[in-house]
């Protein structure tokens, strides 16, 4: 039995400690946002929030989420109207959306540590794989959150 | 176009042909009392010539616009939305003429039902749906408008509904009385009204500008996006349900001899010919389990002979051939206009295999009974979901549902059925709803491929750079041939010749030319990829064009207008490109332009990238040795892309632009890096460390501008993937002056 804290909401799971967390959020505990795509932490598409930081749960064992504070796209604002959500729909980034919970993750955390980053400084920290091409409009949109005019 | 008259000519299905009328020459319409009491109304289109023949019914009904009791609007698209914005652009479209609350309007993508069905099926492909449905969806808008507004008099007990007026905020408003009913409370008494009306539909729009086409809509799927409730195939949960990975054969081709017990802390194994199914209670254990399963195969003679060089070998044979070579297109005397050619050059291209890799891997969900089986997936052709799943259990169409969700990406890949298969099969050995998730190694290891090209062109050019004579010989495989063998008459298939034919826009002027094909049978599967032929008959074209003006001691973009003189709608599009771009025959010092252009799904598009290379130098310290190991290497970098697209008419700027930006993309990461490999029967590339997708990092700023033709409606989705290549190869060679034939041009990070 492992217990874990996902988006305030403490659940208890029957399975092997080392169970990557991403089947356990969308196939156990069914909080589907947090999206498969590679397996080998190379996309990011799987990325959640531990503690404040942001992790790929394709490879983060339940053992190893166990007793830290988990964020999913779910659970990121109550209403889906965080900043970087509103400026996400501001900017129209999102063609299929599939990659887009890591995504907006990721661009979370760029802004906690660096409010107004650079084009440069965006393209360093977002390293996550969108086959649709979103890019331009992800760039748009962190430099509109950062704007704070949204 | 809004005159409304029975049907005549066209055969008419039995069923709700009374509640039917005829839309002009394009579409039909019904109504129908939704369940829940909301107004529901259906469109058709006439199926063309083409399905005629074949036999299709006309007439069936295949959206529908529901009108819900909470006056929310619900509309059943008849279209995959895999990202390219369909779901959004088709309710567009009919609020055109429907007045209505956008932030009340949901909108679903239409499962498995004849009632769906357009000419093409239920298949969402080929840039067509917005080109399809535009007209239909017009009809339909102003088809609700009039009843909803005949219903409103009714209530109200006037003689006539002239000068009432439908509102965007689902409200029918007597401008006279100030008084106001919602739609929903006039949906019952509007379902009633009979069809055909006793006059025709007049369309608002009738010559005057459009009033929401051609806005910038924000789509209704996003804030889904945004916040991780929306559903893709991979997401769907049904009660009950067990979650399966599977292990397709290690070999193309090869089937299950044996199969192990169910390893612990699994289910079950489920033998489905061509692969294996592991059975867990979550797709993790599932796809760990599977990956180490000790399946044996029976693997057919040769096939482990298959590979990426034996296409190749086998591809150069085809292209030596000098007989018994079908001709696809001839134009003008080959021989004797070469002869006055002063200048000819042969030019020999090639482009690899390409694997689909959209975000989301396959994935179905699937329920079997007995009698009756549901399934759940990200589909692009419901209908052959359909058809997949009756074949299998023995049961006809009509006991098979098919829900479709959102695709995560598709570009081709989630027209086919293994996967699908794949979960009909373990659900029926289950009981139980099973969702099958391939891994991404799977996903990328059976794949159905963009099938490698060689193209040669020996072109001859005169002192003006007049195009005398091209001659060019397209050597790959069918995918129509592919998936029905025998299918092609004459091994000539068309389709496969996309952009390199005058009939499938090839367009520059050429004193006389012929075209012939060679298929390709590799052993290797091929499917349709984003864009299709196009994707490597552009490369060809454009960079022989490019070759051309080199010869010919011409700059590339007067070169083009040269060739184009004829041709003013494609003219205007390389131009707006150019303009767009600041063009100039001297580049920004380390940067050099290069530009394609390419006419394919009834649009045209031109781009102009400008490219620059980056030195970087990686020094690594050898742990046992202290010795400095310094590389440095050169990389590519396109900075910015200028787009042009002619599509007619933007329905909405905004998803034009997004798709262009999206084309871009998926044109610079195959042009730069794509490249699946074989040997021995199998995928070299299993996941994104080895198959490189472009990142933020190497995204160009994509500059777009959209021309309005007024020209018939155009495709968008896969219009911006072709130019992108040989644009980066014209633009490469100008900046080193070596001139790359074979893609990908870089290999490596």
């Amino acid at each position: 039995m492992t217990t874990l804290n996902v988006n305030g909401v403490s659940y208890t799971v029957n399975v092997p400690g080392t169970t990557p967390l991403l089947w356990v959020l969308r196939d156990i505990i069914g909080l589907t946002g947090t999206k498969y795509g590679c397996g080998i932490e190379e996309c990011s598409a799987c990325t959640v929030m531990k503690d404040g930081s942001p992790e790929k749960s394709c490879v983060l064992t339940v053992a190893d989420a166990s007793g830290s504070k988990i964020v999913t796209i779910e659970g990121l604002s109550p209403t889906g109207t965080h900043i970087v959500q509103r400026a996400w729909i501001a900017a129209q980034v999102p063609q299929c959306g599939y990659c887009q919970s890591g995504m907006i993750l990721k661009a979370v955390q760029l802004l906690k540590g660096n409010p107004n980053p650079t084009d440069a400084q965006i393209d360093a920290a977002m390293s996550n794989i969108c086959a649709c091409g979103t890019y331009q409009r992800v760039r748009a949109a962190i430099h509109l959150a950062a704007s704070g005019a949204v | 176009m809004n005159q409304i008259t029975p049907p005549a000519a066209l055969p008419q299905p039995a069923v709700e042909a009374a509640n039917r009328v005829r839309l002009g020459r394009r579409g039909f319409l019904s109504t129908a009392l939704a369940a829940g009491g909301g107004l529901a109304l259906g469109v058709s289109v006439v199926p063309s010539s083409r399905a005629l023949a074949a036999g299709t019914p006309a007439g069936t009904v295949n959206t529908w616009i529901v009108i819900n009791t909470d006056n929310s609007i619900s509309m059943i698209v008849p279209g995959a939305e895999m990202g390219q914005g369909i779901i959004s652009g088709l309710p567009q479209i009919l609020s055109e003429e429907l007045p209505l609350d956008w932030t009340k309007l949901s909108t679903t993508s239409a499962p498995f039902g004849a009632a769906y069905s357009g000419p093409f099926g239920q298949v969402t492909g080929g840039s067509f749906t917005v080109r399809l449905w535009f007209q239909p969806m017009l009809m339909a808008g102003a088809t609700v408008r009039t009843l909803l507004l005949q219903a409103a008099a009714t209530q109200w007990g006037l003689g006539s509904a002239a000068g009432l007026v439908a509102q965007p905020n689902n409200t029918v408003l007597n401008p006279a009385t100030g008084l106001s009913l919602t739609y929903a409370a006039l949906a019952a008494t509007a379902a009633a009204i009979p069809l055909p009306l006793a006059t025709a539909p007049t369309l608002l729009s009738a010559g005057k500008p459009y009033k929401n086409i051609g806005a910038r809509v924000k789509r209704p799927d996003l804030p889904s996006k945004v916040n991780g409730t929306a559903i893709f195939g991979i997401d769907v949960r049904v009660p009950g349900m067990v979650f399966a990975a599977v292990k397709n054969a290690t070999v193309f081709g090869a089937t299950v001899a044996t199969v192990p017990a169910a390893p612990a802390g699994t289910l079950a194994v489920v033998n489905l010919g061509d692969a294996v199914a592991v059975v867990a209670t979550d797709t993790g254990t599932a796809m760990k389990a599977a990956k180490s399963l000790a399946v044996t195969w029976t693997v057919p003679a040769g096939a482990t002979a298959i590979s990426s060089s034996a296409a190749t070998s086998a591809a150069t044979k085809l292209m030596a051939a000098t007989t018994g070579v079908p001709v696809a297109e001839t134009l003008g005397n080959l021989t004797t206009s070469m002869a006055s050619a002063t200048k000819t050059l042969t030019l020999s291209y090639a482009t690899p295999y390409l694997a689909h890799a959209a975000m989301e891997v396959v994935s179905c969900t699937a329920s079997v009974t007995p009698t009756s089986c549901e399934i759940w997936a990200a589909t692009q052709a419901p209908d052959w979901v359909a058809g997949t799943a009756a074949a299998i259990l023995g049961l006809p169409t009509s006991a098979i549902k098919v829900n479709v969700t959102l695709s995560g990406g598709g570009f081709g890949r989630k027209i086919e059925q293994d996967y699908i298969a794949h979960a009909v099969k373990t659900a029926k050995a289950m009981g139980k709803p099973v969702k099958v998730t391939w891994s991404r190694e799977e996903d990328f290891g059976h794949d159905r491929y963009r099938p490698m090209a060689q193209s040669k062109i020996v072109a001859g050019i005169n002192a003006n750079g007049d195009i005398m004579g091209w001659n060019n010989r397209v050597v790959t495989a069918s995918v129509s041939d592919a998936h029905w063998p025998g299918s092609v008459a004459n091994n000539l298939d068309i389709s496969a010749l996309d952009g390199a034919l005058g009939s499938s826009g090839l367009v520059y002027a050429m004193a006389a030319r012929k075209v012939d094909y060679q298929m390709l049978r590799a052993g290797i599967p091929v499917g349709w990829w984003r864009s299709v032929g196009h994707s490597y008959n552009c490369f060809a074209v454009e960079s022989a064009i490019d070759e051309l003006a080199l010869a010919a001691g011409k700059d590339p973009l007067a070169y083009r207008r040269q060739l184009l003189a004829g041709q003013p709608r494609h003219l205007a599009v390389l131009n707006a490109a150019a303009a767009l771009a600041g063009y100039s025959t001297t580049p920004p010092a380390g940067t050099a332009y290069g530009m394609a252009l390419s006419d394919g799904f009834g649009s045209i598009v031109a781009l102009v990238l400008q490219v620059t290379q980056i030195t970087t130098t990686t020094s690594t310290t050898n742990a046992t040795t202290g010795v400095v190991t310094t590389t440095t290497k050169v990389t590519p970098k396109v900075l910015n892309v200028w787009a042009a697209i002619d599509c007619g008419l933007a329905v909405n700027p905004d998803s034009v632009e997004a798709q262009v930006q999206g084309g871009v993309v998926m044109g610079l990461s195959s042009a730069m890096w794509g490249n699946m490999t074989f040997s021995g029967g199998s995928a070299g590339s299993k996941n994104f460390d080895t198959y490189k997708l472009a990142r933020m990092r190497d995204m160009p700023v994509v500059t777009t501008t959209i021309i309005n033709s007024g020209a018939a409606i155009g495709g968008v989705g896969e219009t911006m993937v072709p130019p992108m290549a040989p644009a980066l190869a014209n633009a490469f060679a100008k900046l080193t002056g070596t001139r790359k034939r074979s893609l990908p041009l870089y290999s490596g990070g």
